[in-house]
């Protein structure tokens, strides 16, 4: 898969050309769009939300993409921002009740196979109980495959805190999961 | 001979992130280590149960919201320049415009004429747009988002370049909505500028510079002479005339945090109320509070701060206290998840 949007697009793009727009759009609109449903615990409307943000501000602003830096740094950066701000107007909400996990949608085969859609709610609860500095480490990390060093650009910190938080939202995950798949098995 | 625990660069020894040395560093260490093998096995085992998760399908409602959100004359026609256009809307009332046409009749130079033929004109660098009581205006910043300015307001436009949209604001109010990479727009008034981080904002002064910022979306940066505060959607931060800008708080904070906040340079004992009142998310108004108290005081909020959330590695009492730029930003970004 294409993992970065081609200069061409983005030339396009700036042009105004709706064309390329809607090509950019496809290329990332699942990436942002499942960070987001998994960051805030699988709510179809914050996913789609957090999602049109990105979209729009980058539409918006892409003529002052100067290109001197990926892309997908700078995209990844308005998702994580878009994130934060959303879980900060609906702070209330996600502290509040169970988490509608059951929302996020699993494809045919794995509801055709009871015993790995059991797992795949387990890993979903498991990851949106990680608090949040740690949630969409893992989740830019698994989903987008970006590197350490561009994970550092997009989360402003160092490389080496990407690297811990990895680490310990990787062993919660493991500690939790151990004790989930426990129960189911 | 035993070497440090590893468990921080575990991840990207299992990522493949660590150069030859690092990676031979670890190995060696994991060779004598039965706790880091066995957070190592756990991390793999972490990694792995992550594949279980399936890759959700955007819906296509959104892109269709988009399409109707983005500004056709964006996209049927390109625009190599950055030009700010003031489209003067929202005049409440037939009399309101009159009013303000009889003033700004006697001006020429100003761009009252031209809205009465177009509803729109171009403003550059150096004109100035001033709303009376009755009136109020909406610019649009490039392409990059707009400012509205409620009446009463008084307005100057200092740079109008792709990179750097600045203006200058006298006194009044604007509301600011900024969508743009960090740092492209900027607002000066008497107290400080303004940086926007790529934002939605409420800025209110008076000529002196005594006046209020209120973020909605973002942050805001304010700045005067090497004094910063960071101000983040659902926090506001007071600006003094002759003082830059104040200590932000969360519009959510306890009233008497805030009240004390508005007193803490001038009451010693404000600071009391501040750390007994703090909440987790508080630890915004503590960590500005840092840069401002003297150092007694700097390590009662350290101590508060550290007990309301887990220092993170790499920050310690004794730096803090020092005020090392770098050791409180990596707290600073640490704290930023609970803001």
């Amino acid at each position: 898969m294409d993992r970065e949007v081609s200069a061409e697009i983005i030339e396009s793009c700036r042009a105004g050309d709706r064309d390329a727009f809607r090509v950019l759009y496809d290329i990332y609109k699942d990436r942002v769009y499942t960070v987001s449903l998994y960051f805030f615990h699988g709510d179809e409307a914050a996913a789609g939300d957090v999602t049109q943000q990105v979209f729009l501000k980058l539409f918006t602003a892409i003529g002052q993409f100067k290109g001197n830096a990926a892309f997908s740094t700078w995209l990844y950066r308005l998702a994580v921002n878009a994130c934060q701000d959303t879980a900060r107007r609906r702070k209330s909400l996600l502290s509040a009740g169970p988490l509608p996990l059951e929302r996020i949608a699993v494809s045919s085969s794995q509801e055709d196979d009871f015993a790995r859609a059991q797992m795949a709610r387990s890993v979903q609860a498991a990851v949106s109980a990680l608090p949040p500095k740690f949630r969409i480490a893992v989740l830019l990390r698994y989903f987008d495959d970006l590197s350490y060093e561009q994970m550092a650009k997009v989360l402003h910190c160092s490389i080496g805190t990407v690297a811990s938080r990895l680490s310990r939202g990787h062993r919660i995950l493991a500690e939790r999961l151990k004790s989930l798949i426990g129960t189911n098995a | 001979m035993f070497t440090r625990h590893v468990s921080d660069q575990l991840a990207a020894h299992v990522d493949g992130q660590l150069d030859t040395l690092e990676a031979r560093r670890v190995e060696s260490h994991l060779a004598q280590c039965q706790h880091c093998r066995a957070e190592h096995e756990q991390i793999r085992f972490g990694m792995m149960c992550l594949e279980h998760l399936p890759t959700a399908e955007a819906p296509a409602a959104i892109w269709v919201s988009i399409a109707e959100s983005i500004p056709e004359r964006w996209l049927s026609r390109p625009h190599p320049f950055q030009l700010w256009r003031p489209a003067f809307a929202a005049l409440a009332a037939i009399v309101a415009v009159s009013a303000a046409y009889w003033l700004f009749s006697r001006r020429p130079e100003t761009r009252w004429e031209v809205i009465e033929r177009h509803g729109v004109a171009r403003i550059g660098a150096g004109e100035w747009i001033e709303t009376d009581s009755s009136s109020s205006a909406t610019i649009k910043v490039g392409q990059i988002g707009s400012v509205e300015l409620a009446p009463n307001t008084r307005l100057r436009v200092v740079t109008e370049r792709p990179g750097e949209h600045r203006v200058m604001l006298a006194r009044g109010a604007i509301h600011a909505n900024i969508s743009a990479p960090p740092r492209l727009f900027f607002v000066d008034t008497a107290s400080g500028t303004a940086v926007d981080l790529g934002c939605e904002y409420t800025l209110r002064t008076d000529q002196a510079g005594a006046g209020l910022l209120q973020v909605t979306r973002g942050w805001v940066s304010f700045q005067w002479k090497g004094l910063e505060s960071l101000v983040p959607a659902g926090a506001s931060c007071r600006t003094y005339a002759q003082g830059g800008p104040g200590v932000p708080c969360f519009d959510d904070a306890p009233e008497p945090l805030k009240m004390a906040l508005e007193s803490f340079a001038t009451n010693s004992a404000a600071l009391d109320t501040i750390l007994v009142e703090s909440r987790v998310r508080d630890t915004l108004t503590l960590w500005h509070l840092l840069w401002r108290a003297d150092l007694p005081n700097r390590g009662r909020i350290y101590e508060r701060m550290a007990a309301l959330t887990a220092v993170p590695e790499g920050v310690s009492r004794e730096e803090v206290l020092k005020l090392d730029r770098g050791t409180l930003t990596r707290w600073k970004d640490e704290l930023a998840w609970t803001w």
